[in-house]
């Protein structure tokens, strides 16, 4: 069977790890062209996987492929996207699906109404684990959700090729970023929100810290805390009427189970013929989930629609932000 | 306090911006003042605490004087925070001679009204129990930062006196506060994973500031006239004990994890570790080998093993503690159902440690407080009150660490 004629547009440093080693050894796709406006990084890929098309400009693959996986700086998906979408390709886009609801909306429209398939990378959603506690809390494993508290943040040390997630343009900081996959899994687990507060520390920049608390339609209220300062917890805790549970944040956490009372727990790992043991799987999963949606004309795993949850509730946290208070950080004029 | 406001509105230069002082020095200028802030990235993974504000970030390595040039160009102040702090001896050196030799050469290209250079009281040396003030003789010891904060600011002194320069030299003491890794996440992280030995009783004094009293310094030093070509040490108000210091921050905690040792009995103790060296290196050297190691359960003979050459009344010590705690940890085991780890290591010394900690000498700030206006905002109670808000927010004090992986 013919295989996809891919393009992966945007070369740093996730295409590097993730999407070109994984895409390379494919059954489904054939890699036949990279993307990047910086053409030296797109050179050195294009040798190392035998890669025949460079080009610094993604319109230059428009008729030459039947799909592209889209890496590139957050304000870019939702532009690229579309013309892509536009012009017949099928496209695989990274979260989020773009900065600003309108773009998600009109790449969302083009996939529809051309027929072609619009993939979200929310990655956790493919974890082993997240789909596990997607059941377990859909089939009221725990009772009626009441209460809910995310907490994930490390020290930023992720040397990315570009610094594009520190300036402006990106679209915000760790809330677009860490939090675009804190803000889904959130959605995707239980349900839609009712009502946001939102709180993040950004003076003119982007914000390292962000506090975004939360009361959902089933009536279960919590908080997401995130940082690149700081290393946090880093578990998601959910607590029902007849139990909760706490699940780490890796490719394959530990999840701990409580019963109503926190004296007894169990724990574990999920497991599923084979363990995830890295992103990599995560990322062969995700794209094969791709192939097979172009493939049988079905939709992906994550549709735009899908996409849109994230993106939605991260425009309403900016457009009614309030500061983070620090306490430490009093403001040493007023303070004197 | 003064704060000067001729600050406002001018073009700075901050290098060692995503660094503690650094970073502290960007979050004032920019919610406390109206300063055009650029700072001189090294490594753009480290950007995240000083992106929060509208900062002009630019790559560039402080070693190679055409990038410093352009960092340079167009800036009325200079604020040179940056040392070298990994990598190779000779890379250290080469970032704090080097890298301050080309601050300092296109601050003079540049018309620079005024350098900060931040460098350290650690240049003094082995300090007598006595008062010291910048009037004080600097001494080699051997070690590459004060070394090369010697040859730094020897550089600074030059490039004043022969060439014009207007440049400050700052000497803070040990600086502690949010951020601060080695007074307050080293000290916090020390203490929750072992036992720290404190020199004769932890009488030896500590020469602590907060990290906003220093950034204060640097703004007055920054528009003062009178400063030009002198050097300031910089402290709290009052030093305290050792003891205390760290009294703060096992409060913090909730611990007790220090351990007096006589100057007598930590010599002998390093001496007994000196003649383990040799395994010590092979083990340093051979990364797998350590981490296989350290899966093994002979590692806890080893850290057995580790304790068996404390001298013995430390041991006896150490031992009458950790049954305290075992008994604690049992009981509090028994209602929480929360399992502690019995077994804390003593975190090893060196002798230039053995030094710092003994010596009773008193740093001096009367020289900032006449010639820069300089007082002391935050004594150690205060200081200690915000970092632990800080401590606590970052997640370091770990009250339930019973969480998952």
């Amino acid at each position: 069977m013919q295989k996809i004629k891919l393009a992966i547009v945007g070369c740093g440093k996730v295409t590097e790890t993730f999407h070109l080693p994984v895409a390379d050894l494919s059954d489904e796709f054939d890699v036949i062209a990279v993307v990047d406006k910086h053409l030296p990084q797109a050179r050195k890929l294009a040798e190392k996987y035998n890669i025949p098309l460079v080009e610094d400009d993604f319109k230059n693959i428009i008729g030459k492929v039947d799909a592209a996986v889209v890496a590139l700086p957050h304000h870019l998906h939702g532009s690229v996207g579309l013309k892509l979408l536009q012009n017949g390709i099928h496209v695989l886009v990274e979260k989020p699906v773009a900065l600003k609801l309108s773009e998600c909306d009109k790449m969302i429209n083009a996939s529809q109404s051309l027929g072609k398939i619009l993939s979200v990378g929310l990655l956790r959603r493919y974890y082993e684990a997240s789909v596990f506690i997607k059941r377990m809390l859909d089939n009221k494993m725990l009772g009626n959700i009441i209460s809910f508290d995310f907490r994930e943040g490390h020290i930023f040390n992720w040397n990315s090729a570009s610094d594009f997630m520190f300036r402006k343009f990106a679209g915000g900081g760790v809330l677009v970023d860490a939090g675009a996959h804190a803000l889904d899994t959130l959605l995707w687990w239980l349900g839609d929100y009712e009502e946001v507060e939102y709180f993040d520390d950004a003076m003119g920049g982007v914000e390292a810290n962000a506090e975004i608390h939360l009361f959902m339609k089933s009536g279960a209220k919590g908080m997401v805390e995130l940082s690149r300062t700081r290393n946090l917890r880093n578990t998601y805790i959910i607590n029902g009427d007849l139990g909760s549970l706490e699940v780490g944040l890796g490719v394959n956490p530990e999840i701990r189970l409580y019963t109503g009372s926190r004296d007894l727990h169990f724990s574990g790992q999920i497991i599923k013929n084979e363990m995830d043991k890295n992103n990599k799987a995560v990322f062969e999963r995700q794209l094969s989930d791709f192939a097979k949606a172009i493939k049988n004309k079905k939709p992906p795993f994550i549709t735009g629609t899908e996409g849109r949850r994230s993106v939605e509730l991260i425009e309403t946290c900016y457009a009614y932000k309030k500061v983070l208070k620090e306490p430490w950080l009093l403001n040493v004029k007023e303070s004197l | 306090m003064n704060w000067p406001d001729e600050l406002n509105g001018k073009q700075v230069l901050i290098t060692g911006g995503t660094g503690f002082i650094g970073g502290r020095l960007v979050e004032i200028l920019k919610t406390d003042y109206d300063v055009n802030v650029r700072v001189l990235v090294s490594n753009m993974a480290n950007v995240a605490r000083i992106a929060r504000f509208s900062v002009d970030m630019i790559k560039g390595d402080i070693c190679n004087p055409e990038e410093v040039e352009r960092a340079v160009d167009g800036c009325d102040y200079v604020f040179h925070c940056a040392y070298g702090n990994k990598g190779t001896q000779e890379n250290r050196r080469r970032i704090n001679i080097e890298g301050t030799r080309n601050i300092l050469a296109a601050s003079l290209n540049h018309n620079v009204k005024k350098v900060i250079y931040l460098s350290t009281i650690m240049v003094y040396g082995d300090t007598p129990n006595a008062e010291i003030d910048e009037t004080a003789p600097r001494k080699f010891s051997g070690g590459v930062y004060s070394d090369t904060k010697i040859e730094a600011e020897n550089l600074a002194f030059d490039y004043h006196t022969n060439k014009g320069l207007p440049v400050t030299i700052l000497q803070p003491t040990a600086v502690y506060g949010p951020f601060a890794p080695v007074w307050s996440t080293n000290v916090i992280d020390k203490l929750k994973k072992g036992t720290v030995m404190l020199i004769n009783k932890g009488e030896g004094l500590c020469n602590g500031v907060y990290i906003d009293d220093v950034v204060n310094a640097i703004l007055l030093a920054a528009v003062n006239k009178d400063a030009e070509g002198k050097a300031f040490i910089i402290s709290g108000n009052q030093p305290v004990s050792w003891k205390e210091f760290y009294s703060y921050y096992e409060n913090m905690l909730g611990c007790s994890s220090t351990q007096d040792i006589s100057e007598a009995d930590a010599t002998v103790y390093m001496a007994r570790l000196r003649t383990r060296k040799s395994l010590l290196k092979v083990l340093r050297e051979d990364k797998k080998m350590l981490s296989s190691l350290l899966e093994t359960p002979f590692i806890s003979n080893i850290r057995k093993a580790a304790m068996k050459i404390l001298p013995q009344p430390v041991l006896f010590s150490i031992n009458k503690k950790l049954k305290g705690n075992a008994h604690a940890q049992a009981t509090a085991k028994k209602d929480s159902g929360i399992n502690h780890k019995p077994l804390k290591p003593v975190h090893a010394i060196s002798d230039a440690d053995i030094q710092f900690f003994k010596t009773k000498a008193h740093f001096k700030i009367d020289k900032a407080k006449k010639v820069l206006g300089y007082e002391p905002r935050y004594n150690f109670e205060d200081g200690m009150k915000l970092t632990e808000l800080w401590a606590e927010a970052a997640n370091l004090l770990d009250k339930n660490p019973q969480h998952v992986k």
